[in-house]
């Protein structure tokens, strides 16, 4: 009798939870086709269910935040539908539906964007199943931990399996408690947020010095103090290496630029303003490689980037090879000329991609190796798409060098460079080797268009803004050498990063400009002359 | 405004006189090469198909030529039909000036529509006043200006920036207290960035609030800007947003490294005052889903108008092979879309081509613009009175609208502010 009364009661309970889930649930629904207002007390409600919500509750949520995101929840009149690849389900009751005729999808403002980024990060904590979806809910989470329920991080903790996240969230959970009134807890809570010494870290720690606790407490006192020196030192280290990091990436971008130009002004004098233009067609050609992978072998790809380098090297070496055989080798004793029909060059190059392909930058896939960045030290950033150009950069580098000392084409580069009449009176084929050159240099800068098209937008313009980059380079290390591009890259790249924190961009670009004529007053040759005789 | 003295005084009325002579000499001008033309008014185009504005500004070449055969069709304009003047100023800022000269001593246009930047605006300007010209603007700008040969097609900043501003600093947007104001170097972001200065001065916000930095025109490695800006986003003391006025292709690049660096629109919001759909060609957006823009149109207005216009480019483009897309559509295109048919009006009305009685006609215009509001021009001065859209960036490289004014503010050419 008790027990069936017991049963009854239970029955009668778990009915009244029920409807109460689905009278809430709708509520919810409603809420989120509701005006912005509305629809943030769902992002607020979202993130309570995933804090004390039940396991059933939460894993019903789960699916709302990021669908609201995407735009792929629609409201109609009766409820919201959200689709997915399967085909759209209900959002309340989860069977199959579409969605009515007239429906609407909600568009988050800014701020309501933030709470439910939060809540799909909350939820994905408390109810995915990969432990990575997990681990990058947490990372998310971790910066705003101060603003979240702390039952959040206590149920998750207890919740998790994999022990190595588990340790994460108690170390989260921790630095949230930076004003809780348990005062070994706040002590614990600053020593983890030094942790991770960052400008985000000394705006938290920094105003403690005002707490009352600051002047009470010794033990506060010590904690705060060693907290702000640690992260103090940490943003100079982080600040520091993004320094060098930024100087360094511009270089290999002066450098990739310059490289192509300085062997062929260094061997034949030839004045080529269409250098950048080849740049430019290296970026074209990358695209029509990805096109064509995207066509052939959609599983490739990604690697287009890598693909593309054989045949950007040899494509645009061709069309420098072709352009020296029918113009520039008749212009060899005219410095002037060979400056115009370069400069003509460079504006049907122009023209004629702008014609073939349009004006509008090129789209490209974005692989996941140039994607994004890793946080290092401090404020210091490690981003792939710079790092991709800087390796780039040495690899070119590299093999250029020994291009030229190691292979018998390089010896007679060398040997025309140092003296024409002379490497031609002991028998080296100079026409052949200024042909050759002249390629080599060509292929140089379409490789640099390949380097650049992660970091920069690809259009038939793009080219005009390294000429006099890559000029003032090549002038400056001195005409021909490598080593002296090198060292003129690193230079004026990490001049121009030191210079615009303090005087802005533009002022950079002057002091740069004026620092190389002044150089160049008291060294002509640059700062790697080749000695010998020249013209 | 500048003191007045008896010499400035003497210089005005010279100038005045003078310019009255040149206007009755131009008159009769005029309306013998519109004769002479038999049967047809000429419009010019200033709008670059090279150097850095052409992505952009190329586009309006077409819809002008666009707006000029719709009208044709239906019989022209005072019984001539339209021929439009094509050129390419190259993005060389003297060169419009130059251009839009010989447009209007040479080829007797009755009409101007061009310029992206200011400072091509403020090269053509004393152009067109010295042969009473007219010429339609269709960008939104930075005011302060207020010319009887220049119609405003688009708006000033205080209906244009200030109400996105002020969504980003309410309750409804992100309370925004501290703000980076970044742009190329020249008249437009300066004037915008000084008038932000005046407008939240007048808020009482400290100056230790907002940071300026400016760039070169065709800049574009940000890796250092984008490291001092996280630098200032994380010193705290409230949300900040960035206020970017870079133009060209330093928006791609920007947003590129922005995102790169793994700041979202929830960390930082960027309000791009120049970002248009056309500069997210080429970019993945999805990390940059959220940022804002502000204009007086975007491609996802909800209008019967904006359904014909979008229908209307996209045949225009396949049947006449431009080289653009044809399912882009971006506010200067929509304003030099409403320029020609604001023109065409006010010269039915006034049954003239003749630039001071075209002017005078203006009073009382309105138009359905695609944005779906109702344009209206008054007799107070050139400027034409908009509607204003946020637009937020989503996955599909365009713009939702996230909030939009219940009217058109009637437009305030200078700013309090400055």
């Amino acid at each position: 009798m008790i027990r069936s009364l017991a049963l009854v009661l239970w029955v009668l309970v778990v009915a009244w939870c029920s409807t109460a889930h689905a009278m809430e649930r709708a509520d919810l629904i409603g809420k989120v086709c509701g005006d912005a207002a509305a629809m943030g007390e769902a992002g607020r409600a979202m993130i309570d269910i995933a804090a004390e919500g039940s396991p059933d509750d939460r894993a019903w949520a789960a699916l709302i935040p990021r669908s609201v995101m995407d735009r792929k929840l629609s409201c109609d009149a009766t409820g919201a539908v959200i689709a997915s690849a399967d085909g759209s389900v209900d959002a309340l009751t989860r069977a199959a539906r579409s969605a009515a005729d007239g429906s609407r999808s909600p568009l988050l403002s800014l701020k309501n964007r933030a709470m439910f980024e939060t809540a799909d990060a909350a939820l994905a904590l408390r109810s995915s199943p990969d432990p990575a979806r997990r681990a990058a809910a947490l990372r998310t989470l971790e910066r705003q931990a101060s603003n979240l329920p702390e039952q959040l991080f206590e149920a998750a903790g207890r919740d998790e399996s994999n022990p190595g996240l588990k340790a994460q969230i108690s170390a989260v959970a921790q630095g949230a408690a930076l004003n809780s009134p348990d005062m070994d807890k706040r002590i614990a809570a600053i020593g983890r947020v030094a942790s991770s010494p960052d400008r985000r870290a000394l705006a938290l720690v920094g105003p403690l010095t005002n707490d009352p606790a600051y002047g009470a407490n010794t033990d506060f006192r010590r904690a705060v103090d060693a907290a702000s020196a640690a992260i103090r030192r940490g943003i100079t280290i982080g600040d520091m290496l993004a320094t060098l990091y930024n100087g360094l990436s511009f270089a290999s971008i002066l450098f990739m630029a310059a490289i192509g130009l300085a062997v062929i002004f260094g061997l034949m004098g030839v004045i080529n303003l269409a250098q950048g233009e080849f740049i430019m067609l290296g970026g074209y050609i990358t695209w029509l490689v990805q096109e064509a992978l995207r066509l052939i072998a959609p599983g490739l790809l990604q690697w287009y980037l890598i693909i593309a380098i054989p045949a950007v090297f040899l494509v645009t070496a061709a069309i420098g090879i072709v352009l020296e055989a029918i113009l520039l080798r008749h212009l060899y004793r005219r410095p002037l000329m060979s400056l115009l029909a370069t400069w003509a060059v460079s504006l049907f190059l122009i023209n004629l991609v702008r014609v073939t392909f349009g004006t509008q930058n090129l789209q490209f896939v974005t692989p996941f190796y140039v994607t994004g960045g890793v946080p290092v030290i401090g404020d210091f950033i490690f981003t792939w798409n710079r790092m991709f150009a800087i390796a780039f950069a040495v690899v070119t580098l590299g093999l250029t060098w020994g291009l030229m000392r190691l292979t018998p084409l390089g010896l007679n580069i060398r040997a025309v460079t140092q003296n024409r009449t002379m490497a031609g009176c002991i028998g080296i084929a100079v026409r052949r080797v200024d042909m050759l050159a002249f390629g080599l240099g060509s292929g140089l800068a379409g490789l640099a268009g390949l380097a650049l098209a992660p970091i920069y937008s690809v259009n038939p313009q793009m080219g005009q803004n390294f000429v006099i980059d890559s000029f003032m380079v090549v002038v400056l290390g001195g005409v021909g050498t490598i080593a002296g591009t090198i060292v003129a890259a690193l230079g004026i790249g990490q001049i121009n990063v030191l210079i615009e924190p303090l005087w802005g961009a533009v002022a950079a670009k002057v002091i740069v400009l004026l620092m190389i004529i002044g150089f160049l007053q008291w060294r002509p040759e640059g700062l790697f002359a080749i000695k010998g005789r020249r013209k | 405004m500048a003191r007045f003295s008896r010499r400035s005084f003497l210089r005005g009325t010279g100038l005045g006189a003078a310019a009255a002579l040149t206007t009755s000499v131009a008159m009769p001008a005029i309306v013998r090469s519109a004769s002479a033309a038999g049967g047809t008014v000429r419009l010019g185009c200033l709008f670059s198909s090279s150097g850095t504005m052409a992505n952009i500004e190329g586009r309006l070449n077409h819809v002008v030529k666009m707006a000029a055969s719709e009208i044709n069709a239906k019989g022209g304009v005072n019984g001539r039909t339209i021929e439009v003047m094509v050129s390419d100023p190259a993005s060389d800022w003297p060169l419009y000036a130059q251009i839009g000269k010989q447009m209007l001593d040479q080829d007797k246009v009755a009409a101007l529509f061009g310029c992206w930047t200011s400072v091509s605006r403020k090269t053509v300007l004393p152009a067109v006043e010295q042969a009473n010209g007219l010429l339609f603007y269709p960008l939104h700008f930075e005011g302060d200006e207020n010319s009887k040969n220049v119609v405003y097609v688009n708006s000033p900043p205080a209906s244009s920036v200030l109400p996105a501003v002020d969504y980003l600093m309410s309750e409804d947007g992100v309370s925004a207290k501290r703000f980076f104001m970044l742009g190329s170097d020249y008249v437009w972001p300066r004037t915008i960035n000084k008038q932000l200065k005046g407008y939240w001065k007048s808020k009482g916000i400290a100056e230790s609030a907002w940071k300026e930095e400016y760039v070169p025109l065709g800049f574009s490695n940000f890796q250092t800007l984008v490291n001092q800006i996280r630098a200032f986003a994380d010193a705290g003391g409230g949300k900040p947003i960035v206020v970017l006025t870079v133009v060209g292709s330093s928006i791609p690049d920007f947003l590129r490294e922005f995102a790169n660096q793994g700041i979202k629109a929830t960390d930082v919001p960027v309000l791009g005052l120049d970002m248009v759909e056309a500069d997210l060609e080429g970019l993945n957006t999805e990390p940059l889903v959220g940022h804002l823009n502000c204009w007086a149109y975007l491609q996802n207005a909800k209008a019967p108008a904006n359904t014909a216009f979008l229908k209307q480019w996209a045949d225009y483009v396949k049947a006449n092979n431009v080289p653009f897309k044809a399912d882009v559509a971006i506010d200067p295109m929509v304003s030099a879309y409403d320029a020609v048919h604001l023109w065409a009006m006010a010269a039915a009305k006034a049954n003239s081509f003749d630039v001071p009685e075209v002017t005078k006609a203006f009073a009382g215009l309105s138009f359905d613009c695609p944005s779906g509001y109702k344009l209206s021009m008054t007799a107070d001065n050139n400027y034409v009175s908009r509607g204003v859209f946020i637009g937020s960036v989503n996955e599909k490289q365009g713009f939702d609208i996230l909030w939009q004014s219940k009217d058109t503010p009637k437009p305030v050419p200078f700013s309090p502010y400055s």
